[in-house]
């Protein structure tokens, strides 16, 4: 016999006690907290990549300006735009370092965080 | 019927349909525990939650055995993370004869007998009364889930099941 069936019939009266549990609500709350999750992750995904492609583009016309040329409204698009942020910067650069740490947050939950 | 790691298997590759039924399926013997180690339903069924949630995180580490083993296992680590949070002066002792957690005394007449049974023991025979008798997992699996020794983990037992029956059938006068 094993040892625990020595225990059986408490074993049975918690069970009871269990089978009483309403499933749905725990269950939706659950699956909720899931999907919210996933949802946020998805975001910051998409935000992570659009920052990644606007920092990518203001370092194309250097990258590839000695190879080929590139438009000049593309050109003066990117160095006005850089421009604007510099002087930003210059105004308050707290918004730099706000940028920064809410940049490398947004990382640490994409990183960490499961699909 | 599909098997639990079965189940599992398609929640890893995203299914979320799977993890939905693993949850339906373990949910109440996960959330009896966690109030049974809390001693609330708020604190418990948090603990629940936080669990399944972990485990939907962690499903990737799952590698066969009994699922609701590993479900327990990821609940007490929860339900320890919040005992150090709300009393992190207090370190767990396995040998404990007295009742270190703060457990709320609200609502102790509306308790069922089995509950309030409970309550009397020490909280290391509680831990393992919970896990091996109300959480169904065999001696071995809640010592490897504690830490503990196979061995103090079957005394506590022991001790534990003599206590609850003495205390089931000495009903208590109002």
């Amino acid at each position: 016999m094993h040892e625990e069936d020595t225990y059986q019939d408490l074993a049975n009266l918690f069970a009871a006690e269990d089978r009483a549990l309403e499933a749905k609500p725990f269950v939706d709350g659950v699956m909720g907290g899931i999907r919210r999750k996933a949802l946020i992750r998805r975001l910051v995904i998409a935000g992570g990549g659009a920052a990644g492609a606007v920092i990518a583009a203001f370092q194309l016309p250097s990258l590839f300006g000695d190879w080929f040329t590139v438009d000049d409204t593309i050109v003066s698009a990117v160095a006005s735009a850089q421009q604007q942020v510099g002087v930003l910067a210059s105004v308050n650069p707290v918004w730099l370092l706000a940028a920064a740490v809410a940049g490398l947050s947004f990382a640490a939950v994409a990183t960490l965080e499961r699909a | 019927m599909r098997t639990d790691p079965d189940l599992a298997a398609e929640a890893v590759r995203g299914s979320e349909a799977a993890f939905a039924e693993l949850v339906r399926r373990h949910q109440a013997r996960v959330r009896g525990m966690a109030r049974r180690l809390t001693g609330s339903e708020s604190a418990g069924d948090d603990i629940a939650q936080a669990t399944f949630l972990t485990a939907w995180q962690k499903l990737g580490t799952y590698a066969g055995g009994t699922f609701s083993a590993w479900l327990c296992t990821i609940c007490w680590r929860e339900f320890l993370q919040v005992r150090r949070k709300t009393r992190p002066e207090i370190e767990f002792d396995e040998t404990a004869e007295v009742i270190p957690f703060e457990r709320p005394t609200e609502k102790q007449d509306d308790r069922m007998d089995l509950s309030r049974a409970l309550e009397k023991l020490t909280e290391a025979q509680r831990v393992c009364v919970v896990m091996c008798v109300a959480a169904g997992l065999t001696h071995r699996e809640a010592a490897e889930a504690t830490g503990w020794p196979l061995g103090t983990v079957k005394s506590h037992v022991l001790r534990g099941v003599e206590a609850l029956r003495k205390h089931l059938a000495k009903p208590e006068v109002a």
